[in-house]
């Protein structure tokens, strides 16, 4: 057999991999060795090199597992077990996943494959998988108590099925849900097609990405698993901006996204400079008729979506949910808005208190990535990121669609910040301003209210400028 | 009474004469305050003087002033007290007044000299008579004793009273020191809700905050005042009692200055055994009761023969003159008087000062059985207040520093607001005043120990301190 050697080639490949040790010999004798990823970087697409060709796609900040032929059959090996997941550089989290990180390593087959599990619980609890999305025997499908028993502690399960149809697909717990998942239990699953699909497009670049939440007090290290809405890091593969790669494309690649939600609610993803269409879903493919252009699709609890668009527009284009607070990282969410108030004299008088306390708030938010101050170990700042202009302002669920010219074909490098031809950045303006026409069409009220406000309430607009005659 | 005559007294005379100037018990002043130097100069670590003199007078007031050109620590106050201080002065006098009191008991009466004149027709009869106590005299050596006695108890009262007057200045000053930096905390208190509504004001000006909002922060801030005022009467209030302690005039408590804190904790507290050791040698309770026992024993024996009897000795020599016959005759003797115990034995007085003797050995039982429990209770509450400052300055403390620091790094987050910052800065003082209230109660359990090792048990009840979160809304 060479499937041994291959999977230790893969492991090469998958740059950090290394053999774990510490499962007993004896009981895993006669299963793949599990493969263990250190690593939290983007790790290159895993080519086949057994079994069905295919494109493979490449995880955010992930990995692929490796796995062994076995007289026909793929052979993979998933451990669940707790790991350190680094959610950016400065903040590391307490998680559980599989094979040393969260998420797990994204599985991929091609369709028509007999695939088979391995599934070793290194949890303190019982655990089952589920295989969202799969078409396969009843008694495959992972629901701990319904059908199947829980694998309990320090046991090995397998699984077994046919990959029946190609698509975008998820792994999860199916035991102790809420615990499992909100300690970052999931992975990612994609089943290519194995020959031409008439629904599904060639692709130079697939990425894929599994949305998830967590809520992590500033300072600690283990998710509040308890948390039902109030989460504070909202994450793609358990990363958060800055800690999230960039997209990196060449120009007019036909990119696909596919993207998976396992948080509590929806993201509405948000693609700036092109526009894109949803070519599939957890069902499948679309129907071609079905699809229309967007720059944002909602990917609602516990969906996938995949989308696809032809890279022409060259530059750095931001790629993000569209709600805004799922683009900053833990902040406060019951501060009181500072904007406005005036502060003068007051620092003074606290600073006798609390000697380092500075005003911040009074313009809004952007203070706190200006000003650099220390805040809790092992805490990411709310909006943090520096791009060639500046602060980038953001955290959570944001990241860089990186178009180039110059990228090689299969390269995933970070061709660094995009050099904009000359004169095509926003500028300051400096020359006449003219005073605008205005519109002055004031209407009465149709139905004016019975009783009127006691004191109208004084809007005042602080100005940076001195044009106080405004 | 009855007289007896006789015509030799002589002997008698000059033999009374002899014992009346030798045995006589006497007293000082100098003798007086040397004795309360003596006894608790290690307590006061300084020497007392009562100034008769101008000179002296000044002096004192000169070395008040020295001490008043500097803040005051504690053992310089006491230094202040025991040269400037007038009770402990009007201590010292009265102290003299008590002693030379107790020392007239062994003195021997002053001899009656009477003269008589009488004329019967043409006689002329002169009459001079010397008379002695004849028992004042025998019983002088027995009265000497007894006053000895009502000296030394005199004495060790006087160095008691010195001794609960310095450690009420002791205490004073603690408090005094102590309410001045509660002061201080309540002034950062009041400073930081001050800022907290005048910002909770503006943010309602802006319309960044609602009434019940603004309100609610500004329900601290008046909370704050009244905590501010009352901490600035109760440094009047300690400072003017310590004034009193130390007796001094207006330009004096104008003068005084008190260091800006307490004393840190000693690095070690004091051991149950070396207390121990420190207290048996020479406790004034124990002594003072000792001394009335024996008092009380001498005067029992001499108040056997006193209440008997009174016998009184007196030399006679009348001189007759007979003008009829320009004669004169001259007729010497003796007369001893004695009081005839028919009504009063002396039973009711020997039976009071049994009972006397009585209530005093078993006063001295009381006292020597106490103190030891006194002393234990005292050190008790000075080692329980040891520990509880010090559990306050290693871990109260230092526990509030982290979450103030914390609290602080989460602020900078924008991850709590700056009405939270502020919350938990008063909770922070909070904290710290009570980790002074607890080095407070160490200084004055600490003196009420020193009290008590030198025999003069004081109160020794601790007052619970606390460092609950101060109450204010810790935000939202
Ligand atoms: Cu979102």
């Amino acid at each position: 057999m060479t499937s041994r050697r291959d999977f230790f080639k893969f492991a090469g490949i998958a740059g950090g991999a290394v053999a774990a040790s510490a499962v007993s010999r004896v009981s895993m004798a006669a299963l793949p060795e599990p493969v263990i990823q250190s690593s939290p970087n983007t790790m290159a697409p895993l080519m086949p090199n057994s079994g069905r060709p295919y494109n493979p796609v490449v995880t955010l900040n992930g990995w692929t597992l490796p796995w062994r032929m076995n007289q026909g059959v793929k052979e993979f090996h998933l451990v669940a077990e707790p790991v350190v997941r680094e959610m950016a550089p400065g903040m590391k989290a307490h998680l559980w996943g599989y094979n040393g990180q969260s998420p797990g390593p994204t599985i991929e087959v091609v369709e028509g494959d007999r695939v088979r599990i391995f599934v070793t619980n290194k949890l303190p609890e019982h655990t089952s998988i589920h295989w969202h999305g799969q078409r396969l025997p009843n008694g495959m499908d992972g629901v701990t108590g319904l059908t199947q028993p829980a694998i309990p502690s320090g046991k090995t399960f397998v699984y077994e099925f046919v990959a029946r149809r190609p698509g975008t697909f998820m792994y999860h717990p199916h035991a102790d849900e809420m615990v499992q998942m909100a300690m970052g239990m999931m992975g990612f699953w994609v089943t290519h097609p194995k020959a031409k699909h008439p629904l599904i497009d060639e692709a130079q670049r697939d990425f894929c990405f599994l949305l998830s939440a967590y809520d992590i007090e500033p300072g600690a290290a283990t998710p509040k698993v308890a948390e039902m809405t109030d989460f504070n890091l909202w994450t793609w593969n358990s990363r958060v901006f800055p800690g999230i790669d960039s997209l990196n494309v060449r120009l007019n690649d036909k990119v696909r996204i596919r993207m998976g939600n396992l948080t509590m609610t929806n993201h509405p993803m948000h693609l700036h400079g092109h526009e894109f269409v949803v070519t599939g879903t957890d069902g499948g493919p679309t129907p071609k008729s079905a699809r229309w252009p967007e720059v944002t699709t909602d990917v609602a609890v516990g969906q996938m979506r995949q989308i696809e668009f032809v890279a022409d527009e060259e530059g750095d284009w931001a790629f993000h949910c569209h709600k805004s607070h799922h683009t900053m990282n833990a902040m406060g969410h019951d501060v009181p808005t500072m904007i406005g108030v005036d502060h003068s004299g007051l620092a003074k008088k606290v600073n006798k208190l609390i000697p380092d306390y500075m005003v911040m708030g009074e313009r809004g938010m952007s203070d706190m990535s200006e000003m650099e101050m220390p805040i809790p170990d092992n805490t990411i700042p709310m909006m943090t990121g520096q791009g060639p202009f500046g602060s980038v302002e953001m955290g959570g669920m944001f990241s860089v669609l990186k178009v180039r010219k110059e990228q090689k074909p299969g390269d995933y490098k970070d061709p660094g910040w995009f050099k904009h031809p000359a004169g095509t950045v926003a500028h300051e303006y400096t020359g006449p301003m003219a005073e605008p026409a205005r519109f002055s069409a004031e209407g009465g009220q149709s139905m004016p209210r019975v009783r009127k406000p006691a004191t109208p309430t004084e809007v005042k607009v602080r100005k940076p400028t001195s044009h106080g005659e405004h | 009474m009855m007289r007896l005559r006789a015509t030799h007294a002589k002997w008698a005379l000059s033999a009374l004469g002899l014992a009346v100037l030798t045995g006589c018990a006497s007293v000082s002043l100098d003798q007086n305050i040397n004795r309360v130097n003596v006894e608790a100069g290690s307590f006061t670590e300084g020497k007392l003087a009562l100034a008769r003199t101008q000179e002296e007078s000044d002096q004192r007031a000169q070395a008040a002033q020295a001490l008043l050109a500097q803040p005051l620590g504690q053992k310089e106050t006491v230094q202040l007290a025991l040269v400037n201080s007038p009770s402990l002065q009007a201590l010292l006098a009265q102290g003299w007044a008590e002693s030379a009191d107790a020392a007239q008991v062994g003195r021997i009466a002053n001899p009656i000299f009477s003269f008589e004149r009488m004329t019967a027709g043409t006689e002329l009869d002169l009459g001079r008579a010397l008379s002695f106590g004849l028992l004042d005299l025998l019983t002088l050596p027995t009265r000497y004793g007894v006053a000895t006695r009502r000296i030394e108890q005199s004495q060790l009262r006087l160095t008691g009273n010195v001794v609960d007057q310095v450690t009420g200045v002791r205490q004073a000053w603690v408090r005094a020191v102590a309410a001045q930096q509660e002061f201080q905390y309540a002034k950062q208190v009041y400073d930081s809700a001050e800022a907290g509504a005048e910002l909770a004001r503006r943010m309602q000006g802006v319309g960044n905050f609602n009434r019940i909002t603004r309100a609610r922060e500004q329900a601290f801030y008046a909370d704050a005042a009244t905590r501010l005022s009352t901490a600035q009467h109760q440094v009047t209030a300690s400072r003017e009692e310590l004034v009193r302690l130390l007796g001094l005039d207006e330009s004096q408590a104008q003068a005084l200055k008190l260091p800006e804190r307490l004393p840190d904790l000693p690095k070690q507290a004091l051991d149950p055994q070396a207390v121990g050791s420190l207290a048996t040698k020479a406790r004034l309770d124990i002594r003072l009761a000792q001394a009335a026992l024996d008092g009380a024993a001498k005067a029992q024996g001499l108040n056997m023969v006193t209440s008997f009897t009174d016998i009184e000795l007196t030399g006679r020599r009348n001189t007759t003159f007979d003008n009829a016959e320009g004669t004169r005759s001259t007729a010497r003797g003796w007369e001893v008087a004695v009081r005839l115990p028919i009504f009063d034995w002396g039973g009711m007085q020997r039976d009071a000062m049994n009972a006397r003797t009585l209530a005093a050995a078993n006063q001295l039982e009381a006292t020597a059985r106490a103190a030891g429990s006194s002393l234990r209770e005292s050190y008790s509450a000075y080692r329980t207040a040891y520990d509880v400052a010090r559990h306050y300055r290693d871990e109260v403390v230092p526990v509030r520093k982290v979450i103030a620091e914390e609290n602080q790094l989460r602020y900078n987050g924008m991850l709590i607001s700056a009405f939270e910052l502020l919350a938990d800065a008063r909770d922070q003082v909070g904290a710290v005043t009570a980790a002074l209230n607890a080095q407070q109660q160490f200084w004055l359990a600490d003196a009420a120990l020193q009290a008590s090792v030198i025999g003069r048990p004081t109160n020794t009840s601790l007052s619970v301190t606390s460092s609950a979160p101060s109450g204010g809304d810790a935000g939202h």
